[in-house]
């Protein structure tokens, strides 16, 4: 028996780097528009202009990658159990020093809201985007609407991602391997996801 | 804010609808020819266009007795002291504040985002074959040299008169007019002295920055920034109380160490 085991494969793996890439694309291009605060980004893009069709670029990359990723992942984040309560509950134990590790499958609950979090704000950032793009297509009053929600599901998801790096790399250390290489320690799966461990034939 | 705010008084009592500003406009800043159809009115264009700065409306209204009793009001940039427009324009200097108040539009600045379409209260901007802003600058290179905006010259009833803000307001009170205006998002640069109320001549009663506008730069924005420093703040605090979840290696597990 090997050492590793098989978490995210190859496919998987592309899109969630089409996801980020193009999400920090979007962020840097997208930065000036929020507001004149961040104007200095628009000089990485060669000015308002060229970040605006970045943007829109950026932003059909971003739309498909994300909407195949909730896709292929939905299966194993669309339900809650017992166990996703109590993670619920004890906030997935991480906020004590306690090292036993909840009983979680595939993905914790925690994940799982994650990942319905990201498919739900890719359909809004992406509407909302479009609406944005031809505004003169649309009444003044949704483009208004339109425009205060791409703002505050960018701050919303610039926030969740804040946490889901945090989480996936220093805060978990072993994590970040799935994403790599696509597969993680034995050890690492029983402790942290032992349900999905022993489906997928560990003991 | 400038110390000495220029403007227009539009006072529709005077205007007879002979729309000398509109031609007189298009003269002074060469602006193309809408083609129009005829549409069973007066007013023509219908509405402000890429090379139409500024209009006359015309408000007909059947007076009962088989009439129709016409009421004219000139249709242009306000020149909002609070202007949703250069709010939400991310573009330094495509739109900017001349030092008496006037708002100006530079199309070489202009990135073509169409924010200030939505932003403003009076739905004035306008986007033409060159994806760029236009709008009534109150012919800022006339006033530059001395001279009033091309409209308020060509007007022969002195509808539109140009000048000193403050002293625009004070003739209207003297002569007993009812502004329409004057402390609305921090005071219009177009006054208007109404003879109805603002909603029959096509004006809102109560203009102000759309709420979604506001919630967006003076809500969230703020909040954001507070957001986005709590979230890193947050890490960095669970990280040094609690640490990361170092999982140990397990001595009696076996197996290659290869990935994959």
């Amino acid at each position: 028996m090997g050492k590793y085991v098989e978490r995210f494969d190859t496919k998987e793996r592309i899109l969630h780097w089409f996801v980020a890439a193009s999400f920090f694309t979007l962020l840097l291009s997208g930065l000036g528009l929020y507001s004149l605060l961040f104007h200095g980004y628009f000089d990485l893009f060669g000015g308002g202009q060229g970040a605006i069709l970045v943007h829109k670029l950026a932003g059909l990359v971003f739309l498909a990658a994300s909407l195949l990723l909730f896709a292929n992942h939905v299966r194993d984040m669309s339900t809650f159990d017992d166990d996703d309560r109590a993670w619920f509950r004890s906030l997935g134990g991480y906020l004590s020093k306690d090292p036993n590790h909840l009983n979680s499958g595939k993905f914790n609950a925690g994940q799982k809201a994650f990942g319905l979090f990201m498919g739900g704000a890719t359909v809004v950032l992406g509407i909302t985007g479009v609406i944005n793009w031809i505004p003169a297509t649309f009444p003044a009053g949704i483009v208004r609407l339109s425009l205060l929600l791409h703002g505050l599901f960018f701050l919303l998801f610039i926030m969740v991602v804040v946490v889901h790096a945090y989480l996936t790399t220093v805060g978990n250390p072993g994590t970040l391997e799935s994403m790599i290489y696509g597969n993680v320690r034995r050890i690492w799966a029983r402790k942290h996801h032992p349900k999905w461990y022993k489906e997928v034939g560990g003991e | 804010m400038a110390q000495l705010r220029t403007g227009f008084l539009v006072d529709t009592s005077r205007c007879i609808g002979c729309r000398s500003c509109q031609v007189a406009c298009k003269e002074w800043n060469r602006l193309e020819v809408d083609k129009t159809t005829h549409q069973g009115t007066f007013e023509n264009p219908r509405d402000l266009t890429p090379n139409l700065y500024n209009r006359i409306r015309f408000i007909e209204k059947a007076d009962g007795k088989g009439g129709v009793t016409w009421r004219f009001v000139n249709e242009r940039c306000l020149h909002c002291g609070d202007a949703g427009c250069m709010k939400v324009c991310p573009s330094p200097g495509a739109l900017y504040r001349t030092t008496d108040g006037i708002v100006g539009f530079d199309k070489e600045k202009c990135i073509a985002c169409k924010y200030c379409v939505s932003a403003c209260p009076f739905n004035v901007p306008r986007y033409g074959a060159d994806d760029k802003v236009s709008k009534c600058h109150l012919c800022l290179d006339r006033i530059g040299a001395g001279m009033v905006p091309a409209c308020a010259k060509a007007c022969p009833t002195q509808t539109l008169q140009y000048g000193g803000r403050d002293a625009l307001i004070a003739k209207a009170r003297g002569s007993g007019k009812k502004l329409y205006g004057e402390n609305s998002l921090a005071g219009l640069g177009v006054l208007y002295a109404l003879e109805g109320t603002p909603e029959e001549y096509g004006l809102p009663a109560d203009p102000s920055i759309p709420t979604a506008i506001f919630l967006w730069k003076d809500v969230l924005k703020p909040l954001g920034i507070l957001g986005f420093w709590g979230s890193v703040a947050a890490v960095l605090v669970h990280y040094v109380t609690f640490g990361g979840r170092k999982i140990e290696e397990d001595p009696a597990e076996k197996g290659g160490d290869a990935h994959g």
